[in-house]
């Protein structure tokens, strides 16, 4: 098949209506595939318009796939990458005009609390970074810091909702959707947007399938959730009792029964393409456990990412198969650090100590390895990397036996790596206490627009027409962050 | 790249859409019409920054002085947008959206004269390209350069914003009134007398009529979703008569699963699902009823209107009728989170509500009203002042999980079968107690002996009950009070009394089951829980002295919850959240004793008085409370009680100077009947009467989610209330902004004149737990006079079209707006929502019209010419092979391995293993079940009118591999191979006739005869069990899998 058939064939629009559906949807997925040239008779059609085929970024651009570390459950900002001395000075002082409503708990709001943990400089950059990170501070020259982010709910699930789709509301597209909608996928022969979620029984992400869904942009473009158990794709494995050579004679009598009813049908693009995604089918059955199997990586590799380590093997794991997934063409792949929410994820509301060291010696040394990896590989330029959760803790302290802290959504820190973001540089400032972002303050459709335009896309140009009007992953807002890009 | 353009519309007054954004402006006089770019949101929003930052201060400096300001020369001002558009006495100065052709900007960099500013260089590069880019982006002024200059804009406010002109734009006009044309031949189908008008003035034809095997496959799946059986089309292949293929469709109308198939379109359209998505997605019980409403709707052929005013209001039309209030379950399938902060509860209630509001719009008018949520609609005659006031409708709706009767008139019937018999048991007791009872209390009362009978329990004397939330109490006869009314969320009750006894050692407290009560009780709460945060005892001597609180130790129940957070324990310490709970024993009597640290002494009488909080969770209050004490050491839960007023009467008899002669008649009554329970004949009586009482015909109770007023809120994990008491018009969408309460109206645009809502203004009956305004709401849209009842008219008989013809009419049928595609024929539209209407509703005989019709039985060939002149098949030359939707695909896999389970109706359910049709599989939002989605079943989550038909590897796996489609097959096999003596070509020919009702072409026959000997062969030599049931799976699984099965001609 004919990788781009969409740029040689042109396709009736009755079939562009039917296949993306969602009405005049279609005339965007039309703009982005050179619109009305390729709106011919629908007889006169090639191969049918495959929604995955890849197609050339808006932007010229050397970054082809994605991969987000999601720090679910939101990691806390001052006790990351956030150095707040003037904290660790009014350590157990009152914050003076803080609102109770701004975290969850509105009954246990305590004083300003220095971060425990100890913090150095690292790099060229000369970047501070908390103990929490050993591995990871020897990258700091490869991560442009993005430390004014900020978003609108401090609430899980709508800030998830919000930093994966742009909207608090349930039921938009997300990153991963709109990326691959907007670029197709390289791969032929794996899923083009891949979700991994926390193998240790602890839950998903609040909110759940919507953080990958689709929205109203057609089903193809939502991600493909990798079962942490048993077989993580469905129907990779042939029926009992029938082997390799049963069924490709099965398939090729399917093949030569379609192809007889094909030539009564006439030319039918739809009908073609069918056949070949038979054959694509029969191939993903030995492709994708192969993009999934780190077994057989060289042992140098697997301790690099910490796979002999049993505190982070599972993250190490999930990371490496991040590097073969985006090796063999993956458009996006996000994966979730932490279950739910509370202790099972980095929503350290009580014990702030104890839960962020669990989950960052969970992934400091996968990540670390991953983006050690990359470089090696050359692979670094092409995939960006993605750091960060749904919104950051407050400076204050949430009462309690050993004292948290509470959602923030007026500050958080995430980092971009590779993919042509600017290693060592720091765009935007919190206040001293890393309560709010007070300097060139990133919202979450700044962000969203920065991340499109690494990717090639421009935010205010990859539409889709729902209900009414264009949509876009950014609304009416967002402004590229031009000062971590390379 | 170029963004996305549609055909150019006009718009004329609307062009105009600065709504919000820049006050209450419009043009006025003749203003050509503008094109309106499809990016405007964004656009507008980039032009007012750029506004706010440079070009403000730009005009200022270099402009208004001499236009607008001091002077307005050239009779050219641009102190306000409104002048700057309408130009000076040279004409316009500029062209909105294109700043490079604006004269404004040629001026201003010199390119033309007059040169300006008149005096000086031509404005910097770079402030002619700002000025260039703004007028790009539509001009917009967030407020005039002069303060005060803007004539009529009032301060900005969605309650000022724009009263648009009536009936602008075709879908808001009345329908034509319209006959079908004279028709190529004398006595053509209506239908095609539109379509083949059309046809005709481009030089083409229809095609000839499809063979019947294509005929009535296209019907089946249209209508059953179903491939018809071999009988059916052995027989409609026979019959030569005339009125064959109208009969045929008639039969297939006809058929159960006709509802099974066209409901699951509506509830794309409605955005079904049975769980409320967000943080934890919780199931909503009862759900799946509202599926089944509209199942059963289309399957009796409900009229439309009927069905539409149902669904939003059926608990206001038909409040006794179960169907009727599923049907609302329309209103509240929407998502809804499941964990609402303090600050989010306002925000989240005008999200559920424009969630309502924007799948009504969409599903029942085609329109997109929840565009006007932030700023009037930039397209259509939708201002936001309409939006809110729609909005208003569902100020107090909610959802209510209730359980109802589904069969209320057989109940009754029941019911009196039921008391006409237990009568005759009653009046035996009657008699029994009038005859004979009177003499034998008469012997027990001469001999004395059972006056000496003590209680265990004593009740207080001059009880008093209070509720600090307002509830209200009812002495019952047994000493108990059940507490009515206000069932606020917690509550605190108090009960004082006296006692004459001393050494007081205990208290009862008994929790006691009331019908009037959810599940019996013994709680308040919607399952019948109940739980005790505190209990405190305080008391005080009738003589006076100070009250004290008594010490309550050793607490234990009949029941606890659980030996935690909810174990009577938990209702002596001081934490709200932890006291006395009994889930799951409902509707049975509960009981808690706490002994007093130290017995109470006495003289002369204690008021005691008793404090019970509930605030475990929400309205887990006590229904039906009693209280007693006891001086006895080890009193149990069980033993009686002795009424206050009886132990008087007692103390009375055995008084020094007392006996039977100091009872007056009354006290004797009331005596004879306490004791009456222990007369062995007055027993046998009573046991009778009491189990036959056992057999009490009892409602099938049935839990049922419905969306409506005045039933307590599905509620959530939330730091507030469930609904806003009103609702406000809102600036730009934020609840932070409010501009003033909206009181209910409609969509002017679809009233015979602006601001006559009380037309249709209904007033529920005095005392009805509803407001009216849904109804009012569903009175406007069904009305095809003054209403909307037109445009919902066309919008449905365009849905119909859709999936008879694979697209519809309007190609966009859930935006009939000026932004949506323009109806192909609108004259045929008009015309069928007119046939619709003056058939009653009916939507059986509309699919009937559409598919007798030459335009649906005609091939699908295409040739030359029609490529040519209707190359979309807009114009209907054509019949067009369509994909089956998910369901569909499924459904005829079950069907054709003869695995299919018709069982209808009912819970669905989430496992794959279910051979029921996919309409029953439970739709949970955070578990969409995956052989649905592959195939491009939609989120559920807003109104979806059209579906995409993809074709994706992970299909072909599916086929290929999942375990139950291998099974359907293995199964297929299964039964039809046991017979050996077959003739594998017999086997193959009546597979091919199950699966693609024909019989193999002798090619196809060969290959697939082939196939399984040589597949036999490999399966034989690999060593496998039984390599002909192998082999003959895969050819049944090959055949499934046939682009022939899913693709109807």
């Amino acid at each position: 098949m004919n990788p781009n058939p969409a740029l040689n064939h042109p396709l009736s629009r009755r079939d562009l209506f039917r296949r993306a559906g969602h009405g005049a949807g279609l005339l965007a997925l039309a703009g982005l595939l050179d619109d009305q040239r390729l709106l011919l008779p629908r007889a006169l059609a090639g191969p049918t318009t495959d929604p995955l085929a890849a197609r050339p970024p808006q932007i010229r651009t050397r970054a082809k796939s994605v991969i987000w570390l999601f720090m679910n459950g939101g990691p806390s900002q001052v006790d990351t990458w956030d150095y707040k001395p003037e904290l660790t000075r009014r350590h157990g002082q009152e914050l003076p005009g803080f609102d109770k409503k701004t975290g969850f708990f509105t009954d246990s709001v305590g004083p300003l609390m220095k971060s425990p943990f100890a913090w150095a400089q690292h790099g060229q950059s000369g970047t501070w970074v908390s103990d929490l990170f050993p591995n990871l501070s020897r990258h700091v020259d490869k991560m442009a810091f993005l430390h004014s982010c900020h978003t609108e709910s401090n609430n899980h699930s709508p800030a998830l909702f919000m930093i994966n789709t742009g909207s608090t509301r349930m039921g938009f597209p997300c990153v991963g959707s709109w990326m691959t909608y907007g670029l197709g996928s390289e791969s032929r022969d794996l899923p083009s947007f891949v979700v991994m979620s926390d193998p240790l029984d602890r839950g998903l992400p609040k909110g759940q399938a919507s953080n990958w869904g689709a929205g109203f942009l057609p089903s193809v473009y939502q991600g493909t959730w990798l079962r942490p158990k048993g077989d993580p794709i469905d129907n990779l494995h042939r029926p009992a009792g029938m082997n390799a050579e049963a069924q490709r004679a099965q398939l090729d009598l399917l093949r030569s029964l379609n192809q007889q009813h094909l030539a009564q049908a006439g030319s039918e693009g739809e009908l073609g393409a069918r056949i070949e995604s038979f054959e694509l089918a029969y191939r993903m059955q030995s492709a994708a456990p192969d993009a999934f199997d780190v077994e057989h990586e060289p042992d140098h590799l697997k301790r690099l990412y910490g796979l002999d380590q049993p505190h982070c093997k599972h993250f190490a794991s999930q990371c490496l198969m991040a590097r073969r997934m985006v090796e063999r063409g993956v458009r996006f792949v996000q994966i979730y650090s932490g279950g739910m929410d509370n202790q099972r994820s980095w929503d350290g509301h009580e014990d702030i100590v104890g839960n962020h060291r669990g989950f960052a010696r969970e992934t400091d040394q996968p990540i670390a390895g991953l983006l050690a990896d990359l470089e090696q590989r050359g692979l670094l330029e092409d995939t960006l990397v993605i750091w960060g959760g749904e919104f950051g803790r407050l400076p204050v302290s949430q009462k309690g036996g050993n004292p948290g802290r509470d959602h923030n959504p007026h500050a958080f820190t995430y980092w971009l790596a590779g993919g042509g973001a600017r290693g060592g540089v720091h765009h935007g400032a919190t206040d001293a206490f890393g309560h709010k972002a007070e300097v060139d303050k990133v919202s979450v459709n700044d962000l969203h627009a920065t991340i499109l335009h690494l990717m090639g896309l421009d935010h205010e140009r990859l539409t889709f027409f729902n209900n009414g009007r264009n949509f876009r992953l950014t609304d009416v807002a967002g402004d590229v962050v031009r000062s971590v890009i390379a | 790249m170029t963004a996305p353009q549609h055909p150019q519309r006009f718009f004329g007054h609307f062009a105009v859409f600065l709504g919000l954004l820049v006050g209450a402006q419009r043009l006025t006089g003749a203003e050509p019409p503008v094109p309106l770019p499809a990016d405007h949101a964004e656009r507008f929003t980039r032009g007012l920054g750029q506004f706010q930052k440079e070009i403000r201060p730009l005009l200022i400096t270099h402009c208004l002085k001499c236009h607008g300001g001091e002077k307005t020369q050239g009779e050219f001002s641009l102190a306000t947008r409104e002048d700057l558009l309408r130009g000076g006495a040279d004409g316009p100065a500029i062209r909105l959206f294109d700043g490079p052709g604006s004269r404004l900007v040629k001026l201003v960099a010199h390119a033309e004269k007059p040169h300006m500013p008149s005096k000086g260089d031509p404005l910097p590069e770079a402030s002619v390209r700002a000025l260039s880019e703004w007028i790009h982006n539509g001009a917009p002024y967030d407020a005039p350069l002069i303060a005060g200059a803007a004539k009529d804009s009032k301060s900005v406010g969605p309650a000022e914003s724009r009263a648009p002109k009536p009936f602008t734009g075709w879908p808001y006009q009345r329908l034509a009134s319209i006959q079908p044309p004279a028709g190529v031949s004398g006595d053509a189908h209506p239908v095609d007398a539109f379509i083949e008008a059309r046809l005709t003035e481009k030089g083409l034809a229809l095609n000839l009529e499809s063979n019947r095997r294509t005929l009535l496959r296209r019907a089946s799946f249209d209508l059953l979703g179903l491939p018809p059986t071999p009988e059916a089309l052995d027989a409609f292949e026979k019959d030569a008569s005339p009125g064959a293929w109208e009969r045929a469709i008639d039969s297939l109308l006809a058929q159960p699963q006709h509802g099974e198939r066209w409901a699951r379109h509506w509830l794309d359209v409605a955005r079904f699902a049975e769980s409320s998505g967000f943080e934890h997605d919780y199931d909503r019980p009862g759900a799946h009823h509202y599926r089944d409403f509209v199942i059963k709707a289309l399957n009796a052929d409900m009229p439309y209107d009927q069905f539409v005013q149902w669904q939003l209001a059926g608990d206001e039309f038909a409040p006794e009728n179960p169907l009727a209030l599923m049907a609302t379950g329309f209103l509240g399938a929407g998502v809804f989170p499941t964990q609402i902060t303090a600050n989010e509860v306002e925000r989240t209630r005008y999200d559920a509500m424009d969630d309502m509001l924007a799948t009504t719009t969409s599903a029942m008018l085609g329109l997109t009203v929840g565009c006007a949520r932030c700023h009037d609609h930039k397209f259509d005659p939708i201002p936001t002042r309409d939006y809110y006031r729609l909005l208003s409708t569902f100020t107090t709706t909610v959802r209510s999980q209730r359980q109802l009767d589904l069969d209320p008139e057989l109940t009754q019937i029941k019911k009196t079968a039921f008391d006409t018999e237990h009568a005759r048991y009653l009046g035996e007791r009657n008699r029994y107690e009038q005859t004979v009872l009177p003499g034998r209390f008469d012997a027990w009362l001469q001999a004395g002996a059972g006056w000496k009978t003590r209680a265990d329990w004593e009740q207080l004397h001059s009880q008093e009950w209070k509720s600090k939330a307002g509830a209200s109490f009812r002495a019952m006869a047994d000493g108990s009070f059940l507490a009515e009314g206000k069932n606020a969320d917690s509550d605190t009750y108090t009960v004082s009394g006296q006692t004459s006894s001393s050494g007081l050692r205990a208290l009862r407290l008994e929790a006691l089951p009331d019908p009037s009560l959810p599940h019996n009780g013994p709680g308040r709460a919607d399952n019948g829980n109940l739980g005790l945060s505190r209990i405190r005892v305080f008391a005080q001597p009738l003589s006076g002295g100070e009250r004290q609180e008594v010490r309550l130790v050793r607490p234990r129940a009949t029941f606890e919850q659980n030996n935690g957070n909810l174990s009577i324990a938990g209702s002596l310490d001081n934490d709200p959240h932890t006291g006395w709970a009994v889930d799951p024993k409902f509707g049975t009597r509960q009981a808690a004793i706490f002994d007093f640290e130290t017995p109470l002494q006495n003289a002369g009488g204690l008021r005691l008085t008793i404090e019970l909080e509930f605030q475990v969770n929400s309205r887990h209050h006590i229904g039906r409370p009693r209280v007693s004490v006891t001086s006895l050491a080890s009193a149990s839960f069980d033993s009686e009680g002795i009424p206050a007023e009886i132990a008087g009467l007692l103390g009375r008899l055995k008084a020094p100077g007392g006996g039977p002669k100091t009872l007056s008649t009354s006290e004797r009554t009331t005596l004879m009947h306490w004791w009456k329970t222990s007369d062995d004949g007055w027993r046998q009586v009573h046991q009778k009467a009491e189990a036959h009482e056992k057999d009490r015909p009892k409602p099938t109770l049935t839990q049922v989610l419905m969306c409506g007023e005045g039933f307590p809120a599905l509620r959530m994990h939330t730091q507030g209330g469930d609904f806003l008491p009103e609702t406000h018009f809102l600036q730009r969408g934020s609840a932070d902004q409010k501009r003033g309460v909206a009181t209910q109206s409609f969509l002017q645009v679809l009233m015979k004149s602006p601001d006559s809502e009380a037309q249709w203004r209904w007033q529920p009956p005095t005392g009805a737990p509803y407001s009216g305004r849904r109804r009012s709401l569903a009175l406007w849209m069904t009305d095809t006079t003054d209403g909307a009842g037109h445009l919902l008219a066309r919008v449905i008989v365009n849905r119909l079209w859709q999936h008879h013809f694979g697209q519809g009419l309007v190609a966009t049928p859930n935006d009939f707006g000026i932004q949506g595609a323009k109806p192909s024929h609108p004259e045929l539209l008009d015309w069928l929502a007119g046939e619709l209407i003056r058939g009653g509703w009916r939507l059986k005989p509309i699919h009937r019209l559409l598919m007798t019709s030459q335009t649906y039985r005609q091939t699908s060939a295409v040739s030359e010419v029609k490529v040519q002149r209707d190359p979309n098949n807009s114009l209907l030359s054509r019949h067009v092979p369509t994909r089956l939707e998910a369901e569909a695909i499924r459904d005829t896999l079950l069907w054709i391995t003869g695995a299919l389970d018709t069982t209808p109706f009912g819970p669905g359910t989430l496992d794959e293993s279910s051979r029921r049709r996919s309409i029953y599989f439970t739709v949970k939002r955070s578990q969409l079940i995956p052989a649905m989605q592959v195939f491009d079943a939609p989120e559920p989550l807003v109104s979806q009118s059209t579906r995409p038909a993809t074709t994706v590897a992970p299909q072909a796996l599916w086929l290929m591999n999942n375990p139950k489609v291998r099974e359907w097959a293995t199964g297929w096999a299964h039964r039809t191979t046991h017979n050996a003596s077959q003739e594998s070509s017999e086997w193959v020919t009546s597979a091919y006739q199950r699966a693609l009702q024909r019989s193999p072409s002798p090619v196809e026959l060969q290959t697939s005869v082939g196939f399984l000997k040589q597949q036999t062969e490999r399966y034989r030599k690999a060593g496998t069990g039984r390599p002909e049931l192998q082999a003959a799976t895969d050819l049944l699984q090959t055949l499934i899998s046939l682009n022939e099965v899913i693709y109807v001609d």
